[in-house]
């Protein structure tokens, strides 16, 4: 599908929105915490899929993760750059459960399916790891911002966000998960 | 940080590589060491993948239809184009503003084929834009009969419209989602007088698949009210001049009150 992008094709770009569209939206509004600047990032976003379409390494990884790695740098950027964007929350604040109501009822089912086992992963890990992760990602801090906002060394938080990221791993490459996790594969 | 890190210090800092949230210095030092270190490039793939996956723990929000669009719209000028139309003429624009209310609702039914393909593409919607004028100039004539074709091309997503007018003597045929004929063959389309058997059919056009998008096709025909029409695979790539085989589609107009 990235191939035919690569070639100009606009039909397989809309293709790869319908899929991956609503994910990267749902991400960068997240982070950026306001609606237009999220519409800027997937846009942007998609619009340089479209130009360099050819730098995309299928087997380096998957659509969603590139497309979703590009948003999460993006968005960050945003927020980043608009320090006033930024929300103190901590990273389970991102785990509030706001069912959508305009999804379909399938869509939500499966949408509903890999949050929880996203979050099944995420409960496994001790809390201290957990915060240091969520506030990288969804907060977009750095790891000397985050070793500040919880009050230990920043050798402390590399270990952290090291050890909870191989724990994640681990728990969401359990044997028969594989299955179950849609977006791993195209 | 400097460059005496050993590389396990190199391997805790893959995580904070893929989550983005590196300082500067560790940033740089990092890249330096994963252009050559087979061992952490293959453990950023791994946690990239990781890293992908916590974008689903959150709730999932419907983006906005204006973004769709405008990425849409973004693409649009350099995008190659989707269908080749074969339209000679294009007329100006002011005798579409000359259309009458009443052909105008079975313009917009006209339109409902063609709107799926008409996207951001500029010139592909001038051709549109003169194909509409052209079909709405058919469609303003009283005499003109709207034939919806059935058939099994249809169970496969095809639609096809004919629409006839027997005081121009000329008909358009909107064809859309209609695949290529088999090697060889093309389509004919084919105009039955009422009560007549497919030997007394008349030929209108021979013509190809429209691919995805929609094409209307126009076709010269001594048209009789309450024609049947009908669609054959005929041998490429004349066609034939009375039809060799049963028709794929073929329809009628609806029968008044």
């Amino acid at each position: 599908m990235v191939a035919l992008v690569a070639e100009r094709d606009a039909e397989a770009l809309e293709a790869i929105y319908e899929r991956y569209g609503k994910a990267s939206y749902s991400l960068a509004r997240r982070i950026v915490a306001d609606e237009t600047l999220a519409q800027d990032v997937v846009q942007e976003v998609f619009l340089s899929l479209w130009r360099d379409a050819h730098r995309f390494d299928a087997g380096r990884g998957t659509v969603a993760t590139y497309l979703l790695s590009m948003t999460h740098h993006r968005a960050v950027d945003v927020v980043r750059r608009e320090e006033n964007l930024r929300r103190r929350r901590t990273g389970d604040d991102a785990l509030e459960f706001e069912p959508d109501p305009k999804a379909g009822v399938e869509a939500e089912v499966l949408a509903a399916e890999r949050r929880s086992e996203v979050r099944a992963a995420l409960a496994t890990l001790p809390a201290a790891q957990r915060e240091a992760l969520l506030l990288a990602y969804f907060g977009g801090y750095t790891q000397r911002e985050v070793a500040s906002l919880v009050g230990v060394p920043l050798g402390t938080v590399k270990t952290r966000m090291a050890a909870g990221m191989r724990k994640l791993r681990d728990a969401l490459s359990e044997p028969g998960r594989e299955e179950q996790r849609p977006w791993t594969r195209r | 940080m400097d460059q005496t890190m050993s590389h396990a210090e190199f391997e805790q800092l893959a995580a904070g590589y893929v989550l983005g949230a590196l300082e500067p210095d560790d940033e740089q030092l990092f890249r330096r060491h994963l252009d050559g270190c087979a061992i952490c490039e293959s453990s950023v793939r791994e946690l990239e993948e990781v890293a992908g996956s916590l974008a689903y723990a959150v709730p999932s929000v419907e983006p906005p239809a204006a973004l769709r669009t405008s990425i849409l719209r973004g693409v649009g000028a350099t995008a190659r184009p989707r269908a080749v139309l074969n339209l000679r003429r294009r007329p100006s624009l002011t005798l579409v503003n000359r259309l009458a209310v009443a052909a105008s609702i079975l313009v917009l039914f006209a339109l409902g084929f063609w709107n799926m393909s008409l996207r951001n593409q500029n010139n592909l919607y001038q051709q549109r834009v003169a194909a509409f004028e052209q079909a709405g100039r058919l469609l303003n004539d009283p005499s003109t009969q709207v034939v919806r074709l059935e058939g099994d091309a249809a169970k496969g997503g095809a639609r096809v419209v004919v629409m006839a007018s027997s005081q121009q003597g000329k008909g358009a045929l909107i064809v859309e989602g209609l695949a290529a004929p088999p090697s060889g063959k093309v389509y004919e389309l084919w105009g039955i007088p009422k009560g007549a058997g497919l030997d007394q059919a008349v030929p209108a056009r021979v013509f190809r698949g429209s691919g995805k998008g929609v094409v209307p096709l126009y076709f010269e025909l001594p048209v009789q009210p309450d024609m049947t029409y009908g669609v054959t695979e005929e041998p490429g790539p004349n066609g034939s001049q009375r039809p060799t085989q049963r028709p794929i589609l073929v329809g009628s107009p609806a029968t008044r009150a």
